[in-house]
C-alpha cells in the first residue's frame, strides 16, 4: 500500500510535515520519499509539475490519485485509512467540532506567521515596509496569544483540540514547531512551549522532524521577541 | 434540530454563504439566521464576541457546540447529519480525494480573489502600491486560468468534482460568484462562466444568495480587464 505512494517534499516547509506525520500516524511507513532542494528551485521541476501544475510541495500520489494540498492529503488519509493506525477524527460531535474549528483555525495562524517570518520571500524589495512588517508581528502576537489561552483552557498535557491527539495536532504542530525554529520564546508562550515538548517526543514527529534541523540544531531569532 | 441552531452572517461573505448553502443542502431549513451589517460595524459586536472572540462571521453554534471557521461548519454538519440531504462526500475514494483537493485549493482562489477585491480593506491608504496591485491582478488570472482548466477537464455541465455536487462545490461557488459579482468577463472564462449559470439555479443557491445582491443586481467592474 505505502508502496504505491510517492511524496515529494521540501525539508522545513509545514505543509509537507503534515503529510508526513499523517503517513506516520496511518502506519504507512515506506512511501516513495522524494526530498527536493528548494535552494536548488527543484520545487519548479518537471518531476513536480507532473504531479502538480501549481510547482508546489508537498505533492502526493497513491496509484492514480493525486492529493496535492497538505489539508486535503491529510483528509484523504484518514478516510481512506480509518481501520489503521491512529483514529484522527474523534466521533463525539463536541470532539469533532473543536477538532475541525482548530484545524481552520491553524489556517490563520500559519498565514500570519508566514507573513512575519516569509515576509521578504512574498514582498518584493521595492515594496517592503517597517510599517507592514510591524503590523504582521503584532497580528501574529494577538493570533499567539489565542492559542494560549485555548491551550489554558483545556488544561496540561492536553493536545490542540481535546485530550487526544488528533488531525488538529497532526496540521498545526508543524506551525508551532516553526514558530519555535524562529525564536519563539517558551517563556513568553508557557503553554505553546509545554505542547511543542509534549509533541517532540511522538514517534511520528521525531520520524518527520525536518533533516536540516537535525543537521543545524541552532534556528533564527526573528520571534525572540514578540 | 435546526431550531438549536443560530448562524450570525453577513451579506456577500464567501465564508458565511458557504455554511449557508450547507444548511439548506442538509435540510437544515428553520436555522436562526441573524443577519448582521458589516457597515454599522455589527460584525464587532458583543452578540458576535458571545460566540466568536475573533469577533469574526460566520459564527454557527449549534446547541453549546460552537463552530466558526466556514469549512469546519461544513465538514461538521456533513458529519453530524450524513443520513440527511444531499450526500456532500462521495462514496469512493478517487471522488474524495478529488473533492479535498479542489476544497483546499478553493481556499487559495479566494485568497487570490479577496486580495483584488478587499486590496484597500486589507492595505492602509499609505502603504498601497500600484505594483502590488498588479502583482495581485497577475496572481488572480493566473489562478483563474487553472479552474478554467480544471472545469474542462470534468466536462460540460459537472461540477468542481465530477458529475455530482459536493463539498468542494459548497465551499467553492461562493467565490465563483463573487468573481462575477465583481465584474469578471464571462467571455474570457466560459467554463466559469457555464458552471456560474448552472449553480445559481441550484435551490440551496437561490435560497441563500446575498440579500443585497437582489436589491441592487448591478455589481462592481473591478475584475473586468482580468
Amino acid at each position: 500500500m505505502a508502496q504505491d505512494m510517492t511524496l515529494l517534499w521540501g525539508s522545513g516547509s509545514p505543509p509537507c510535515w503534515r503529510v508526513m506525520i499523517a503517513l506516520e500516524e496511518k502506519q504507512l511507513q515506506g512511501y516513495n520519499s522524494v526530498l527536493l532542494s528548494f535552494d536548488k528551485m527543484e520545487h519548479k521541476s518537471q518531476q513536480v509539475l507532473d504531479i502538480n501544475p501549481r510547482g508546489q510541495v508537498p505533492s502526493f500520489k497513491h496509484g492514480n490519485v493525486v492529493v496535492n494540498e497538505s489539508y486535503a492529503a491529510c483528509f484523504y488519509l484518514e478516510s481512506r485509512f480509518k481501520s489503521q493506525g491512529t483514529k484522527l477524527i474523534p466521533d463525539g460531535p463536541e470532539e469533532q467540532a473543536l477538532m475541525y474549528q482548530r484545524m481552520f483555525e491553524g489556517l490563520s495562524l500559519y498565514d500570519k506567521l508566514g507573513a512575519v517570518i516569509f515576509y521578504d520571500y512574498y514582498v518584493p524589495e521595492g515594496e517592503r515596509l517597517e510599517s507592514a512588517l510591524k503590523r504582521n508581528t503584532e497580528t501574529l502576537a494577538t493570533e499567539l496569544k489565542l492559542w494560549e489561552g485555548y491551550l489554558e483552557k483545556l488544561g496540561s498535557g492536553s493536545y490542540l483540540a481535546g485530550k487526544d491527539f488528533t488531525m488538529t495536532d497532526v496540521v498545526v504542530f508543524p506551525t508551532v514547531a516553526t514558530a519555535f525554529r524562529f525564536g519563539l520564546s517558551a517563556g513568553h508562550y508557557p503553554k505553546l512551549g509545554a505542547y511543542h515538548a509534549l509533541m517532540k517526543e511522538r514517534p511520528s514527529i521525531k520520524a518527520s522532524w525536518p533533516p536540516h534541523w537535525l543537521e543545524n540544531p541552532k534556528g533564527q531569532d526573528t520571534l525572540k521577541d514578540i | 434540530m435546526a431550531k438549536s441552531m443560530t448562524l450570525l452572517w453577513g451579506s456577500g461573505s464567501p465564508p458565511c454563504w458557504r455554511v449557508m448553502i450547507a444548511l439548506e443542502e442538509k435540510k437544515l431549513q428553520g436555522y436562526n439566521s441573524r443577519l448582521l451589517s458589516f457597515d454599522k460595524e455589527e460584525i464587532k459586536s458583543q452578540e458576535v464576541f458571545n460566540v466568536n472572540p475573533r469577533g469574526q462571521v460566520p459564527s454557527f453554534k449549534h446547541g453549546d457546540v460552537i463552530v466558526n471557521e466556514s469549512y469546519a461548519a461544513c465538514f461538521y454538519l456533513e458529519s453530524q447529519f450524513k443520513s440527511q440531504g444531499t450526500k456532500l462526500i462521495p462514496g469512493s475514494t478517487e471522488e474524495q480525494a478529488l473533492m479535498y483537493q479542489r476544497m483546499f485549493e478553493g481556499l487559495t482562489f479566494y485568497d487570490k480573489l479577496t486580495a483584488v477585491i478587499f486590496y484597500e480593506y486589507y492595505v492602509p491608504e499609505g502603504e498601497r502600491l500600484a505594483s502590488a496591485v498588479k502583482r495581485r491582478k497577475e496572481a488572480l488570472s493566473t489562478e483563474l486560468k487553472l479552474w478554467e482548466g480544471f472545469l474542462h477537464k470534468t466536462g460540460s455541465g459537472s461540477n468542481l468534482a465530477g458529475k455530482s455536487f459536493t463539498l468542494a462545490d459548497v465551499v467553492v461557488f461562493p467565490t465563483v460568484a463573487t468573481l462575477f459579482r465583481f465584474g469578471l468577463s464571462e467571455k474570457r472564462y466560459p467554463r466559469l462562466a457555464e458552471y456560474y449559470a448552472l449553480l445559481r439555479e441550484r435551490p440551496s443557491v437561490k435560497a441563500s444568495w446575498p440579500p443585497h445582491w437582489l436589491e441592487n443586481t448591478k455589481g462592481q467592474d473591478t475584475l473586468n480587464d482580468i
